[in-house]
């Protein structure tokens, strides 16, 4: 893995359900040491294109390359540097936080008690210690992303995929969240996520891509999307070309 | 060999935390005695085939033991996935670990679920090592047949996932599941209609005969396996076997290799795609809105959507007309004894009312169970909350009614005795039953309400101190029914029987009416431990 290489490369990429396509000729790149935001309104695609980044989901067509290594090519090699912070649905629900964070430094090749010391202190750093014995499926939404933010540090990836990591998560975690990221970022990892809440995405990212109806409609650093738009917010729905349809309704 | 190791702790610990806590030593005793028995049963295997006395007895009995074990061992691994105790290994594509090392991981974590079966062959292997009688390295056999169903196991649970991904078909595959559960007396019954009696041994003799068909072809596993042990031509039997495990071994790889690429998502797409009676579906959940003003009829409307969505209703709606039928009909159609002939001519009824205890769990019970997040809504939405009470019971009633009539079309169909006598039995007593359970329905689900996911088709969440509130209800919502019955015997009168059940549906409705206040108010008091406990459990709002 070389350093120049951009750390998410993306070309043509395709996903397609039955007959509609969740992610149309979707062409990204994503420098490293860079904080990237990706945007798009409900259904835009984001979290298929995230699912297919991490190998969850096979890209209809088109080519990613991450790391500078080809994916699905060298999966190992890449998954081996890369932290995740998927959807819920990929957490094991009958392990307690602890169990799973343990579990997933173990299965990127940390030493039992190494996994084990560092479940531990990473419980201790997003407040999930309270309740040890606490099943995950007993988690509220915004511990789930915790647990799961703790666990894609376990192993100090150079790449982090994170879909709406903030998700549920209230404002005293989401800060210890937010400075976790960017520490990482200032020790040269790359991070790229989804997220819905446009402040943060503002207050954080380098650079923004927004998505919509599978397609990239915007690209650029936070600056240029300021210098036209003022703010994110203004520039995101320009860009969806998005017209408020309430003056259409006399009754509201 | 360190993914595994991590792989294997986190199962044995999702296993352990599976189990119910603070019941950590119930849990152990309730393991101890479980394993205990597997091990005592696997110590009998090899004592029995390690003595040269026993074995001679033993061997022609081999076929049916190796088919029992491959049975048991291929079924329990689908039902542990199917209760969540079972590590889903496809979350871990995302993680660096080379798909040989999966399938491998796969392999052993089948082995963990088949472990009783395990225990089992290696009593018989250790047996057959020790037998003075039998040559050592015929326990390879075993070993062999081991590893093959390990293999089978493999590919069988991971085309079975991918297969209930589909959630009609998984609907369809518990529903067939089900019902053959119940066909095995139903053939039975009807041989005996058709032949001569046979007292007793029917259904020994279908197992038996069953039984003898998978031994009469030297080729299957098990046939091999006892071959191979006992020594019949046992180079031909070693060559069998390691073409059931070369096949096994491709069967597994190829299931889970097409598990690992297989994409959920795209196949949930393409079920949408076929849906096209959304328009006369929707003209009929509409229904309730020409007889009921709002909010009556958009709650009733809600629910009958809502009930009419879930697979797990679904799956027991149908069961009613079908799975029910399939009970009663051996009893209905035996020639002897008192409760037969009772059951022959009151067919109708029995499996009206069997329907009814059936659609209990989903119907009566815990009417808020499918419906949690709507619980909330409920509470602050400006309309009482006997109206919702009211709405989700005649949407129950709705059910019943076509339950009710689906079972009288299958009754005709199959030619059994229907009149207009019979039909008005049936209905009257299934309506002052479904009275009586509507009123401790509704009490229990405010105050024991809990709950269920409407996407599973096979769990039950029932905690203990409810069933045993339905063991004391059930008799309770039959005895008055039970009383017309008695007065149409004591006075030979059919206006006795409609009657007393008349009676009993005024008493039922003056019923009804105090326990849908007593209903509302409590829900209104204890909302808060009501909504958290909906809350809990793995549906969309948990947490």
């Amino acid at each position: 893995m070389t350093d120049v290489s951009p750390a998410i490369e993306v070309r043509d990429l395709r996903k397609v359900y039955g007959d509609k396509a969740a992610v149309d000729g979707l062409s990204l790149t994503v420098p490293q040491g860079c904080f990237f935001g990706f945007l798009g309104p409900n259904g835009a695609g984001k979290t298929t294109t995230i699912k297919m980044l991490m190998g969850l989901a096979p890209p209809t067509s088109g080519s990613i390359r991450l790391l500078g290594l080809p994916m699905p090519e060298q999966a190992l090699q890449i998954k081996q540097s890369i932290g995740l912070v998927p959807d819920e649905s990929l957490l094991f629900d009958h392990l307690t936080g602890g169990e799973f964070i343990e579990f997933v430094g173990r299965i990127y090749g940390l030493d039992r008690p190494t996994a084990r010391s560092r479940a531990g202190e990473l419980l201790a750093l997003f407040e999930l210690d309270a309740a040890p014995k606490k099943l995950i499926s007993e988690y509220s939404k915004g511990m789930r992303k915790r647990a799961a933010m703790a666990a894609a540090l376990i192993h100090r990836p150079q790449l982090y995929l994170m879909d709406e990591p903030f998700e549920g998560v209230d404002a005293v975690g989401a800060r210890l969240m937010k400075d976790i990221l960017l520490e990482q970022v200032r020790h040269g990892a790359t991070i790229f996520l989804t997220s819905h809440v446009l402040e943060v995405v503002e207050r954080l990212c380098e650079r923004v891509a927004i998505i919509h109806e599978g397609r990239l409609i915007r690209e650029g650093t936070m600056a240029e999307l300021r210098s036209t738009a003022g703010t994110l917010e203004n520039a995101f729905v320009q860009a969806l070309g998005v017209e408020y349809g309430a003056a259409t309704l006399d009754w509201l | 060999m360190t993914h595994a190791r991590a792989i294997l702790w986190a199962q044995w610990r999702t296993m352990r935390n599976f189990y119910p806590r603070g019941g950590v030593a119930v849990t152990a005793v309730v393991g101890l005695i479980w394993y205990g028995l597997w091990a005592a049963a696997s110590v009998v295997a090899a004592r029995a085939l390690a003595d040269p006395a026993a074995v001679e007895r033993l061997l022609p009995a081999l076929p049916s033991g190796f088919l029992l074990v491959m049975l048991y061992w291929q079924v329990v691994p689908l039902l542990m996935a199917a209760t969540g105790a079972s590590l889903d290994i496809r979350k871990l594509r995302a993680y660096p670990i080379p798909v040989h090392q999966l399938f491998g991981i796969e392999a052993l974590l089948r082995a963990t679920a088949g472990i009783e079966m395990l225990a089992l062959l290696l009593g018989a292997t250790v047996g057959v090592i020790l037998s003075p009688a039998l040559p050592a390295w015929r326990a390879l056999g075993i070993v062999v047949f081991a590893v093959f169903n390990l293999l089978l196991a493999v590919g069988l649970r991971d085309l079975a996932a991918r297969v209930l991904a589909y959630r009609r078909v998984r609907e369809i595959l518990v529903f067939v599941l089900v019902l053959c559960a119940g066909l095995p007396q139903l053939f039975l019954a009807l041989s005996r209609r058709n032949g001569p009696p046979e007292p007793g041994p029917g259904l020994r003799s279908a197992v038996s005969g069953a039984f003898a068909a998978g031994e009469s072809w030297a080729g299957w596993p098990w046939t091999a396996t006892a071959g191979f042990v006992a020594g019949h031509h046992a180079l031909a039997q070693a060559a069998i076997l390691a073409a059931w495990c070369a096949g096994g071994l491709a069967f597994g790889w190829w299931q889970f290799t097409s598990s690992l690429k297989f994409d959920a998502e795209a196949a949930g797409a393409r079920l949408e795609q076929t849906s096209e009676r959304t328009s006369f579906l929707d003209r009929l959940y509409r229904l309730p809105g020409l007889l009921f003003g709002d909010p009556l009829a958009a709650l009733m409307e809600k629910e009958i959507r809502l009930l009419a969505r879930s697979p797990r209703f679904r799956l027991v709606f149908m069961m009613g007309f079908t799975f029910g039928m399939v009970v009663w009909l051996p009893l209905a159609m035996s020639r002897r004894g008192l409760t037969q002939e009772f059951l022959g001519t009151h067919y109708l009824t029995a499996v009206s009312v069997y329907s009814l205890l059936l659609l209990s769990e989903v119907c009566f019970w815990n009417s808020f169970g499918f419906d949690r997040s709507a619980a909330q809504f409920y509470f602050l939405a400006p309309i009482p909350f006997s109206s919702v009470l009211k709405a989700k019971n005649l949407s129950a009633v709705c059910f019943i009614a076509l339950e009710i009539g689906l079972i009288t079309a299958v009754c005709a169909m199959l030619g059994m005795p229907l009149d207009p006598a019979k039909m008005s039995e049936a209905y009257a007593v299934a309506a002052v039953m479904t009275i009586l359970l509507l009123c401790a329905g509704n009490l229990l689900s405010v105050h024991m309400a809990r709950g269920v996911n409407p996407d599973s088709s096979f769990r039950t969440t029932a905690a203990g101190r409810i069933q045993a509130m339905l063991f004391m209800i059930y008799p309770l919502a039959f005895l008055p029914p039970a009383l017309a019955y008695l007065a149409r015997y004591a006075f030979v009168s059919q206006w006795a029987f409609f009657g007393v059940l008349a009676f009993d549906a005024a008493a039922g409705l003056i019923a009804y009416k105090i326990a849908l206040d007593s209903a509302a108010q409590a829900a209104q008091r204890i909302r808060e431990s009501m909504l958290e406990a909906l809350a809990r459990g793995d549906g969309p709002i948990a947490g």
